[in-house]
């Protein structure tokens, strides 16, 4: 855990609202100096769900304790004119701005692309709206499950008699954050390091949380269109052939996926050999998971006969010793008792605000073997001396009559 | 001038993690490689696609798949037993003529087929080499094995899908690789930044059972602070409401509504038709609204199910409401806002005369990825790559051939066309697929015409 300096000359300005505000937590665990600018009062980031209870008994956002972690933060009204001086400053001090902000609202501010490009011609300029900034939809407003709804993901997912499901947890801006912080460092190369007649500048990214969603669910969507449009049946716990899906265990599910022939070979030996059922391995059911769809149910009540004698950790570690297939249907608290994670590093601490030290899972990029140190989540405009004075020149007073203004 | 001009990946991949972010890589400019196998081949390459009869040619069917567009679009591919002494020869020449390799085969095929940092390393000083082991190089589960799905299951995103009166649902496609071979693209670029400013390379792993952990931060945070985890609440958040999905006219038609804010619900009190809710005491405060969310839930569906999806979103929208209809696969393909942004492509591919190809979400304004073809035929571009890049002649490489370490294109005479192309020209405005040759109506009554005359 000595961190990772990857990005240890890039400064980031970081004004992204939930759909992005994990771009910025990534750049930080790669190395970059991330400075989140924030309103002097009422950060609507920090009321980001979800909510918990902090210290204080005040809600504290989930969501920031986790995306501003290693970040700094300065406060700039940007209503205020001082307050946008302050931050084309800043801006032309950085590599980097990131935001969500709708199409057109930095433009009336004057810190638009073209605004900002004009006088920092090298800066990269990400942006992570609902639809793009060009179309006809791109003045939606959205948010993740509208995300989701966009994708083409959602008709396979859920039960059958009922409405489809999005998944929870934020996952389409998550990779629509992702996405921002893969068009940065393409961005950051072609400025850096593209050939001869290299750019030279920075340039505009320009994510769309849709198209960003519709990335990740290519295999149920689109793809599904050119092979004629097989329907996309909601497919709840289970797929119908496979076996692929969840199965009760005593005190939860696992997820079994043996659609290979040699894993359903091992997993239906399994199921005689504890549970006296011999036809499950008869060579009717053998081979690839055309044999068995039209037995799902019965295969099902075989498979959950054993199953439903072990735990779903105790099931998960015996199948994979007999190279089957298998997780766990973890929750977020069975995640914070994973016996692999404890081994292995697999915790980052670090301080938040108004709640006890954190632990979250340590970042996944390992480099040279060293892994991401996770910053502490700064205080509202706890780093303003550090930047408007040692980063920008101004004087103690400059901040004092500032203060007093409500610019920052 | 693209970002990666110059750069030369390795992909020995599998499935989506290494493939789709080598793809990435090609879009974004590198020239990628994909080492295939034909006896042990990538998932993608078995099945092909679903309309071929069952005993169609393996070798031409093996480049069917739609999904290998997604997993392979741009880049070109040798046909290579590695773990054959000469065919292992060769690789280590194209490693030696790389910039980058990765690979997301097993902790377990890495150590026994030797493809680890310090072997790469000593063929080529400064490679960036990139693994993507499921639960790391370390620790009691880096031998388990996983797909997608299990990944999923064990990082908590099926836990957070379902209603609250039902078990979790499975997510059902392989997020936890998709967002794993995004996190490795980020790598390889931040990677090969500073090999341009320090000349070294980089040996990086991305532990995909961690990126997919990652991506449920806050909610491991909210269990770890209220010392119970968030559970599945169908469409509902528990800060927000209303929100949900909700039918509209139509079989199977749907739309999403988020009412996110206070103005948000007094702007939606103002859509005709909806005007009743302002003075509706159930719904006055976000409190009474979360109290109350099954009666509002019934007072939005009686508005949209007497619209069309499209009807509804586009009026809430109007009127500044969060909305959007439950787009499916048909819709994307037909979807105007797609449409503008040229998300879509109809690009050369060896088996086909153009096939549908996903754009990059990646924008640049000025080094836009490209779009120049679908994925290779397995072996397309063996003699070019064996000629190119380690000097062999046409009598080597047939050698090589005969002894079954180098696969190239077979049956280069069979061209095909998906059947639902027809559909797809009319709904899609894109550049030219060039004119069809498969006629649904034709077809059918060839096959009527062929049952009255029944052979044999």
């Amino acid at each position: 855990m000595n961190g990772i300096g990857l990005l240890g000359d890039v400064r980031v300005v970081d004004i992204a609202g939930e759909p992005a505000a994990y771009t910025g937590r990534m750049l930080a665990d790669l190395g970059a100096e991330v400075v989140l600018v924030e309103p002097p009062r009422d950060s609507p980031a920090r009321r980001t769900p979800p909510l918990v209870a902090g210290r204080s008994g005040e809600p504290v956002s989930a969501h920031f304790c986790y995306t501003a972690a290693g970040k700094r933060s300065v406060t700039i009204d940007l209503t205020a004119a001082r307050g946008r001086e302050l931050f084309h400053s800043l801006v032309h001090a950085s590599d980097v701005l990131v935001t969500s902000a709708a199409v057109g609202e930095m433009e009336v501010l004057g810190l638009g692309y073209d605004d900002l490009h004009a006088t920092h011609p090298r800066l990269v300029f990400t942006s992570v709206t609902p639809y793009g900034l060009t179309g006809p939809r791109r003045r939606w407003r959205g948010d993740d499950l509208l995300g989701w709804a966009s994708s083409g993901a959602m008709p396979s997912i859920g039960d059958p008699d009922r409405a489809p499901l999005a998944p929870g947890g934020g996952l389409a801006h998550m990779t629509a954050a992702l996405n921002a912080a893969m068009g940065t460092m393409a961005a950051l190369m072609a400025r850096d390091v593209g050939g001869d007649d290299g750019v030279g500048g920075g340039q505009l990214v320009d994510i769309s949380v849709q198209e960003a969603t519709m990335s990740v669910a290519m295999e149920v969507s689109p793809m599904v269109v050119l092979e004629g449009g097989f329907d996309q049946r909601r497919t709840g716990k289970r797929k119908e052939a496979g076996p692929i899906g969840h199965y009760a265990t005593s005190d939860g599910a696992v997820s079994i996926v043996a659609f290979m022939p040699e894993h359903w070979r091992a997993l239906a030996e399994w199921v005689r050999e504890e549970t006296g059922v011999e036809e499950i391995t008869s060579d009717e059911f053998a081979g690839t998971p055309i044999a068995r769809m039209h037995y799902a149910e019965l295969l099902d009540t075989w498979i959950e006969g054993l199953t439903t004698r072990y735990t779903k950790r105790a099931f998960f570690e015996e199948a994979q010793r007999r190279g089957i297939t298998v997780g766990p249907v973890n929750s977020a608290s069975d995640v914070l008792d994973d016996a692999h994670l404890h081994a292995t590093g697999g915790w980052s601490e670090y301080e938040s605000p108004d709640v006890a030290t954190l632990r979250v899972p340590t970042p996944p990029l390992h480099l040279d073997g060293r892994t991401a140190s996770v910053g502490n989540v700064p205080h509202l405009g706890e780093h303003n001396h550090e930047v408007f004075v040692g980063l920008l020149g101004l004087t103690d007073d400059d901040l004092l009559a500032l203060r007093a203004a409500g610019v920052i | 001038m693209l970002p990666l001009l110059g750069v030369r990946v390795l992909e020995l991949g599998y499935g989506i993690a290494a493939p789709v972010a080598a793809r990435n890589l090609a879009q974004f400019g590198a020239d990628v490689i994909r080492v295939e196998s034909a006896r042990r081949p990538d998932s993608l390459r078995l099945g092909g696609a679903g309309w071929l009869p069952r005993d169609f040619d393996p070798s031409v069917r093996r480049d069917t798949l739609p999904s290998l567009n997604f997993s392979s679009a741009e880049k070109r591919s040798i046909g290579l037993e590695i773990d054959h002494e000469d065919g292992r020869a060769v690789f280590d020449r194209l490693v030696a003529a790389s910039d980058v390799v990765i690979t997301n085969i097993s902790e377990h095929a890495l150590v026994e087929l030797d493809l680890g940092y310090d072997t790469m390393r000593a063929l080529k000083r400064d490679i960036v080499h990139v693994t993507l082991p499921a639960f790391g190089s370390d620790g009691p589960y880096r031998m388990y094995r996983t797909w997608g799905h299990n990944l999923s299951a064990a990082s908590g995103i099926d836990h957070l899908i379902g209603w609250p009166d039902r078990d979790p649902v499975q997510i059902g496609f392989a997020y936890p690789d998709f967002v794993s071979a995004q996190a490795a693209t980020v790598a390889v670029l931040a990677a090969l930044r500073r090999r341009e400013q320090t000349g070294e390379g980089a040996h990086i792993e991305v532990w995909q059972y961690a990126m997919a952990l990652a991506c449920l931060g806050p909610a491991i945070v909210a269990a770890q602070v209220t010392g119970h985890a968030p559970t599945a609440i169908g469409n509902r958040s528990a800060d927000r409401a209303p929100q949900g999905v909700y039918p509209s006219r139509g079989a199977e038609r749907w739309i999403a509504i988020t009412v996110q804010d206070d103005a948000m619900w007094d702007a939606l009190c103002r859509v005709p038709g909806m005007e009743s809710l302002a003075a509706d005491t159930r719904f006055a405060t976000l409190a009474d609204r979360v109290a109350h969310h099954d009666d509002l839930d019934g007072e939005l569906a009686a508005w949209t199910s007497v619209r069309t999806d499209w009807e509804a979103a586009a009026e809430l929208q109007a009127f500044g409401v969060a909305a959007s209809p439950l787009l499916d696969g048909w819709d994307l393909v037909a979807d105007p806002q797609l449409a503008a942004r040229d998300f879509f492509h109809a690009l050369p591919h060896a088996r086909f005369p153009r096939d549908l190809v996903f754009g990059q979400a990646v924008r640049l304004s000025e080094t836009p990825p490209l779009a120049e073809h679908a994925a290779p035929a397995l072996g397309e571009h063996s003699r070019d790559i064996l000629r190119e890049l380690v000097g062999l002649d046409d009598e080597a490489i047939d050698r090589l051939i005969d002894h079954g370490v180098v696969h190239v294109m077979e049956r280069d005479d069979v061209v095909l066309e998906r059947p639902y192309l027809h559909w797809l020209r009319k709904m899609q405005r894109l550049v030219p697929w060039g004119e069809p040759t498969f006629d649904p109506a034709t077809e059918m009554m060839r096959r009527l015409a062929e049952r009255e005359e029944p052979t044999g």
